[in-house]
């Protein structure tokens, strides 16, 4: 399987500081990733990277073999779609509407919605289980939901790929796994490539099938649950000594000395 | 899976009375504006008279050439500019936004005046041309003031208001030292309607029609603007060009419309914000209504000012006027409607990234207390002559301050007592960029001078005085009340202060344009004319300060507790609602005694708490002392300035105050970002 994303020699300054330096990582079609690490490790700067939300200072990104630069945006915004970590609030517009402009990156500002437009954005309602409040204003949704609805925005956009800046940071853990088990379907019913990141080192381990995790943006560790989930590798992440026991197959329970 | 809700099934509905406040509104104005018509023709004739007309009737004459093509332009420039205002609220995700409060309006009629004055050939050329360079110098002046801060959109209203009153002054400026090639830009500054062919309405048409088509056509980008920056391009819209595009559109529309009839405040901004209010929920549907109701609104202000020329002495009363009547009451209600999302630059301003380094007050204070002195002999002494500068010798300054001492005099004392008001202010409010000026209570303190000035009625200084402290108390209770609930955060105070200034404005241009004496006068007044001040006056003005101070000293505790809440402050024993009261008057009181000597347009109040604060000094007490003191040597300055600038002519000094703080307030509104 040929690279999706391909980082090579990634730096990333911003004043003086230096975010990210020499990272050199790649990212498999259909993977879903998630990108652990402590606060101020640079993981949203690589997502904010792959999402082109941000330049590189140096080095290279490329989407399918072909260098960012050399894409337009709305070809990049047809198979990247990115949700950030704060989305704004979205003053009065219904679920629907707001999930309408999702199609925006394949119609442009001027071409008509045609049936499967409309097709499209119905399919995403149904799947992110928001048909009943498909006519209620976003603002009004609860945390969990509101989540919800941005992600099927980023679904009715049909992109091949979903970029999540901690989708579940605000939330209980009821909607923390609900959501995440979404992605986690979504990903196999459409054969999506998911980087996500995430502070939970228990849920990512549980619901993803890689885990990388950086510091002072570098890669320490990068494998499966399996592999990562060591407490010698856990220790190196966070800095703290830590102990993991793995309870069933597929689910770890980490804990702090 | 999830949890089943009972909700509503369909989509949303327009709310019943967006078409019909809309249909009331259009309604009322046309029969309003036909009414004195209907008296000498029928209704039929009234209707056609917008295509054809009777020879043989003079009254269907008039209706063709004068009535139809009036209320034709009212209603295109009226729909234009709701349209543009709506735009403007949604490319900055602001509801305060719109050309007006952005400055566009006030720099088109600057880059009109440049041309007037200085390169009339561009004028004959093409009018829009200096109109559009001077709206876009506006707005990127906003822009680039804002760039670091993200938009914020208080800040954005901030920097409009600041660069409106800026322009506003140098326009001032120019009009003082050239006046008798500006006369007419009175009238037509202040937006007149006037028509008497269908030739301005040919001619504005087109243009306004291909600049809302464009605009309609950026509509789906827009859109996406909502979603917030990182969403908006990570669905692969070029958010930069869309602002930079709808903007630029915006700002042609605005400066069609100023080149051609001149500042019609407020209407771009009143037609969104009805359109809000009552209910348009997307931007497929503001936009329509704003455009629908901007014709309404501008067509009902300028009835008005056609039944307000008609009815008074016959001088002309331009619709500027009447739209920022209607105006001033909708703004009014938008505060008490929009959640206060919004933070006041300085409110979040972390204390341990921003307080400079803690001086010795007594340093401090014997340092500006020496450059006040150096001042005051400076300007006692050293002063042009026809012939060269020479120093006037002590034995003949008892003649000299005549002339030059009373004015003084006023000068410093009015800095004193707005350094004083503004550290109030800023500590009752808890908000470092308030100011009497900015929060509109010089404005209220003027509105009642104004009024009494209109109203042609003969009061002393005295009177003046008073009545400017009831004007501004009034301001300033009206402002507490209504920020009460928000607990004086930003978009509230600052919208009641513009609301204010607009009032006042209002009540100015009517002056303006009805032109004679008292508009020099008042003019003069505006922009702090000492010279008008005579000795006793000065010397009344000088007990009054201090005894104003001596009252100070009781507050400085109280004034420490307030900020830490009702709550807090009443549990410390703090009678809070009296202790409000008395502060309240007190600022009211020195607002007012400033306002009368310096007009109401100077930034003092804004900057010399600031100042004080920069120099060092953070507790109550030493804040208001420093504050009072640089407050009185910057005016004294000004004071000194304002005569020998253009000697042997004279500037008011409050318009060079203006100019300086302007300056000022924009460096420190961008320096701000930066921490």
């Amino acid at each position: 399987m040929s690279a999706f994303f391909e980082v090579t020699n990634l730096g990333v300054r911003i004043g003086d500081t230096a975010i990210v330096s020499n990272l050199n990582i790649g990212f498999r079609e259909g993977e879903v990733t998630a990108l652990l690490g402590h606060n101020g490790s640079g993981k949203s700067t690589l997502l904010k990277i792959l999402a082109r939300q941000l330049s590189p200072s140096t080095g290279e990104a490329s989407l399918l073999g072909h260098s960012f630069r050399d894409t337009g945006a709305r070809e990049f915004a047809r198979i990247v779609g990115y949700l950030p970590q704060h989305p704004p609030g979205t003053d009065g517009l219904t679920v629907r509407e707001l999930v309408a402009l999702g199609r925006y990156p394949w119609r442009g500002p001027l071409g008509r919605y045609t049936d499967e437009d409309h097709q499209l954005i119905d399919q995403a309602i149904e799947d992110t289980g928001l048909s009943r409040f498909r006519h209620r204003s976003v603002d009004t949704l609860s945390g969990g939901e509101r989540q919800r609805a941005w992600i099927a925005m980023l679904l009715a956009q049909k992109t091949r790929c979903l970029l999540l800046d901690e989708p579940i940071s605000a939330l209980d853990v009821k909607h923390q796994v609900e959501t995440l088990r979404l992605v986690h379907r979504l990903a196999e019913e459409r054969d999506l490539t998911v980087i996500v990141v995430l502070h939970d080192v228990d849920l990512a381990a549980r619901f993803c099938d890689r885990l990388v995790a950086l510091r002072e943006g570098q890669s320490i560790a990068d494998g499966t649950p399996q592999e990562v989930m060591t407490s010698d590798t856990l220790e190196t992440i966070y800095g703290v000594p830590m102990g993991v026991m793995e309870r069933a197959p597929g689910q770890w329970v980490s804990y702090v000395h | 899976m999830y949890a089943e809700t009972r909700l509503a099934t369909n989509t949303p509905g327009l709310p019943a009375r967006l078409p019909l406040a809309a249909a009331l509104l259009w309604l009322g104005a046309l029969a309003a504006s036909a009414s004195p018509w209907l008296a000498e023709l029928d209704p039929a004739a009234l209707i056609s008279a917008f295509w054809t007309y009777n020879s043989h009737d003079y009254t269907s004459v008039l209706a063709h050439f004068s009535w139809a093509p009036r209320v034709s332009v009212a209603i295109l420039i009226g729909c234009g500019l709701g349209l543009a205002g709506a735009v403007t609220q949604q490319v900055l995700g602001n509801p305060l936004a719109s050309p007006t409060t952005l400055g566009v309006e006030a720099g088109g009629q600057f880059g009109v005046t440049i041309a007037t004055l200085f390169a009339p050939a561009v004028l004959a050329f093409s009018p829009d041309l200096a109109a559009v360079a001077g709206g876009l110098l506006a707005i990127f002046l906003v822009i680039a003031l804002t760039w670091r801060l993200g938009f914020s959109p208080v800040t954005v209203i901030l920097a409009g208001l600041v660069i409106t009153f800026f322009m506003g002054a140098l326009n001032m400026a120019f009009l003082l030292l050239k006046g008798e090639w500006l006369g007419n830009l009175f009238i037509w500054g202040a937006g007149s309607l006037v028509q008497n062919n269908w030739t301005p309405f040919m001619d504005l048409w087109p243009r306004v029609l291909v600049l809302a088509l464009a605009l309609v056509l950026l509509m789906r980008p827009l859109q996406l603007l909502q979603l917030g920056q990182a969403s908006a391009s990570s669905l692969g819209a070029r958010v930069g060009m869309i602002r930079m595009l709808a903007l630029f559109l915006v700002v042609l529309m605005s400066a069609t419309v100023v080149s051609r009839v001149g500042v019609v405040a407020f209407v771009g901004l009143a037609a969104p914000v009805l359109a809000r209010l009552l209910g348009a929920r997307n931007l497929v549907e503001r936009l329509v209504w704003s455009t629908l109701f901007g014709g309404g609104l501008l067509l009902l202000a300028d009835t008005l000012a056609h039944w307000a020329s008609t009815w008074g002495d016959g001088s002309l009363v331009p619709t500027g006027t009447t739209t920022a009547l209607i105006g001033g009451p909708i703004i009014l209600l938008a505060l008490q409607s929009f959640r206060n999302t919004h933070h006041m630059p300085g409110q979040d301003a972390s204390p341990t990234g921003f307080i400079p380094i803690r001086r010795p007050a007594v340093v401090i204070g014997s340092v500006l207390l020496t450059l006040l002195l150096a001042t005051f002999i400076v300007s006692m002494g050293w002063s042009p002559g026809l012939q060269e500068w020479s120093w006037t010798p002590l034995s003949q300054w008892d003649d000299a301050w005549v002339w030059r001492g009373p004015r003084m005099l006023a000068a410093i004392l009015a800095g004193v007592s707005l350094g004083l008001a503004g550290t109030l202010i800023q500590r009752m409010t808890g908000n470092v960029m308030a100011s009497p000026e900015m929060l509109g209570i010089s404005g209220g303190a003027a509105l009642v001078m104004v009024l009494i000035v209109l109203s042609g009625a003969e009061v002393g200084r005295a009177g003046q005085l008073t009545a400017a402290t009831v004007g501004a108390a009034g301001a300033l209770g009206l402002l507490i009340l209504l920020a009460r609930r928000h607990r004086f955060a930003g978009t509230q105070l600052l919208l009641g202060g513009l609301a204010l200034y607009v009032f006042m404005d209002s009540g100015l241009r009517l002056v303006m344009a009805s032109g004679g004496t008292v508009a020099s006068k008042l003019l003069n007044w505006m922009y702090g004319a000492t010279w008008l001040i005579s000795e006793s006056e000065a010397l009344a003005l000088l007990s009054l300060i201090l005894l104003i101070s001596l009252c100070l000293f009781t507050v400085i505790r109280p004034l420490t507790i307030l900020p830490l809440g009702d709550t807090s402050a009443s549990s410390l024993g703090l009678p809070v609602g009296r202790a409000r009261l008395a502060l309240l008057l007190l600022a009211a009181l020195l607002t007012a005694s400033a306002t009368v000597v310096i007009g109401p347009l100077s930034f003092v109040g804004l900057i010399a708490p600031h100042l004080a604060r920069v120099l060092g000094q953070h507790t109550v007490g030493r804040q208001m002392m420093v504050a009072a003191l640089a407050g009185g040597l910057l005016l004294a300055v000004a004071d000194y300035l304002s005569r020998i600038v253009v000697y042997p002519g004279q500037l008011p000094a409050g318009l060079l105050a203006a100019l300086v703080g302007g300056l000022y307030f924009l460096w420190g509104l961008s320096r701000h970002g930066r921490s």
